[in-house]
């Protein structure tokens, strides 16, 4: 296999013509997208050198605690993305969903570079970092999805959750189809990447290890793992926080708390 | 006696909200009443049964069913002894059948056997409903049979209580006769308690119901009644 062929800062800046290529297309079109594009352009230079700094560092230093560190920082951040995203005031569903993930994600990884690829030690940088980002990136989405689908369905239904309670139903009996419906809406987008993956798109783990120079017939090894994990971390993950989160929308007397928008 | 209800110095306001809805009320109901709450609109009339079946919390207060505290009784225990039926009725996307049965596909009713279908085709046509087959989809009838669908299905666990929110605030001067016979029945023949909220002048003709307004935040019995 070829080394690896370096992209030099000249190069690089040559890239930033797809850039004008964007902003050209929203300023003809009128797509108001000019700042956005330029934000995120400035954005995804600076988070991905800050990032390529840190991993340097944390991939020299082999120091436990700091992997554990930054596996909290990336959760901690995925939380912010979510509660961006579920616009929720009156049920609290913070605390419960940060819990879930930073254990479930945690045991996941851990699985993952401990038992199946099985590293020594489990928290070697270069192998747990991606995964635990790759593991968070993905049930992040599918926690979104889940969570707004929860309260929306909750909201919308309540006469019908209510009808149920009234009938001597118990709240889990009650909002059984709303549960289910939500770890679904967030499910189905995994398990579609796994019905594409190699012959709709090459997915991005993969596709770096074969620019890296590493054999495909490995690299395929990593990628079922991963894809095999992001399925499961993403089901644990959805309904874990939404057996808590469901239990949140009931008060003490199984009474439905969440009142119409 | 104990009486079968007693609401003792009960107050609620809306989440959010300082205004009192209902101010340290007071009521007892005794086993076999037929009682008509009345109120204008926004009074909180149905709030008041809500409270009693705990769909809402109060901020003060207690409420006795049978001589316990509702808070200490599990609430879906609580809720099928006491039947509370929504003015809006609300169907589950299904047959008929489904909808009457759907009380005994919980917990609750573990172990109790449902009616078989031609009993529930016998009650179907006690309900005015006997022109509705029990395989046929609920979710085509019209509001006025979905209404007495919706009674029948909350009687069918045998509460002891029947909370009726509004009852015939949707339908049309036929419909809403036959559920004001049907309640009527179910207190003179099978000797139901019945609490029924209605904002409509209603003078039931078989039954001797005692009549409470709700006002400033909280009951008063007619004069006729005392």
């Amino acid at each position: 296999m070829s080394q690896i062929i370096n992209i030099s800062s000249s190069q690089l800046l040559l890239a930033l013509v797809f850039i004008l290529i964007a902003q050209a297309s929203s300023f003809i079109y009128h797509l108001g997208l000019n700042r956005d594009i330029a934000i995120g352009t400035i954005r995804t230079f600076a988070q991905l050198f800050l990032m390529g700094y840190v991993l340097t560092f944390i991939l020299k230093s082999s120091n436990p605690f700091l992997v554990m560190s930054i596996f909290i920082v990336m959760v901690v951040s995925a939380m912010f993305i979510i509660k961006g995203r579920v616009k929720e005031k009156q049920i609290p569903y913070i605390i419960p969903t940060f819990l879930t993930m930073l254990v479930s994600y945690l045991a996941t990884a851990l699985f993952v570079s401990g038992l199946v690829i099985g590293i020594t030690p489990w928290w070697e940088p270069r192998y747990f970092i991606p995964a635990g980002g790759m593991v968070i990136g993905n049930s992040m989405s599918a926690l979104a999805i889940s969570l707004e689908r929860m309260f929306r369905d909750m909201r919308h239904q309540k006469e019908l959750v209510e009808m149920k309670l009234s009938l001597g139903a118990n709240y889990r009996e009650a909002s059984l189809d709303i549960f289910r419906n939500a770890v679904t809406a967030g499910m189905i987008p995994s398990i579609n990447a796994m019905m594409g993956v190699g012959l709709v798109f090459i997915p991005g783990m993969m596709s770096g290890q074969i620019l890296a120079g590493t054999d495909p017939l490995i690299a395929i090894r990593y990628q079922i793992v991963v894809m095999l994990m992001l399925v499961g971390s993403t089901a644990v993950s959805s309904v874990v926080v939404m057996l808590f989160v469901r239990r949140r929308c009931f008060g003490s007397g199984e009474e439905v708390l969440l009142s119409p928008r | 006696m104990t009486p079968l209800l007693e609401i003792r110095n009960l107050s609620f306001a809306y989440e959010g909200s300082a205004a009192l809805v209902f101010d340290r009320l007071n009521v007892t109901v005794q086993e076999g009443e037929f009682i008509l709450v009345k109120g204008p609109s926004g009074s909180g009339k149905s709030t008041l049964l809500r409270l009693i079946c705990r769909l809402n919390k109060p901020q003060g207060g207690s409420i006795l069913f049978q001589g316990n505290d509702t808070t200490t009784i599990a609430p879906a225990k609580l809720r099928s002894t006491v039947s509370y039926v929504a003015q809006i009725p609300q169907m589950i996307d299904a047959s008929v059948e489904e909808n009457l049965l759907l009380p005994f596909s919980f917990a609750i009713n573990a172990g109790k056997t449902p009616p078989g279908t031609d009993e529930l085709k016998e009650m179907l046509s006690k309900f005015y409903l006997a022109g509705v087959r029990p395989d046929q989809s609920a979710m085509k009838l019209s509001i006025g049979q979905k209404q007495r669908l919706a009674i029948m299905r909350a009687l069918l666990q045998k509460p002891l209580l029947l909370l009726l929110d509004e009852p015939t605030s949707a339908l049309d001067q036929e419909s809403a006769a036959m559920v004001f016979s049907i309640m009527e029945r179910l207190n003179t023949e099978e000797h139901k308690t019945l609490i029924t909220v209605t904002h409509i002048d209603y003078k039931p003709e078989t039954v001797r119901p005692l009549t409470y307004t709700l006002a400033h935040q909280t009951l008063h019995l007619h004069e006729s009644d005392h």
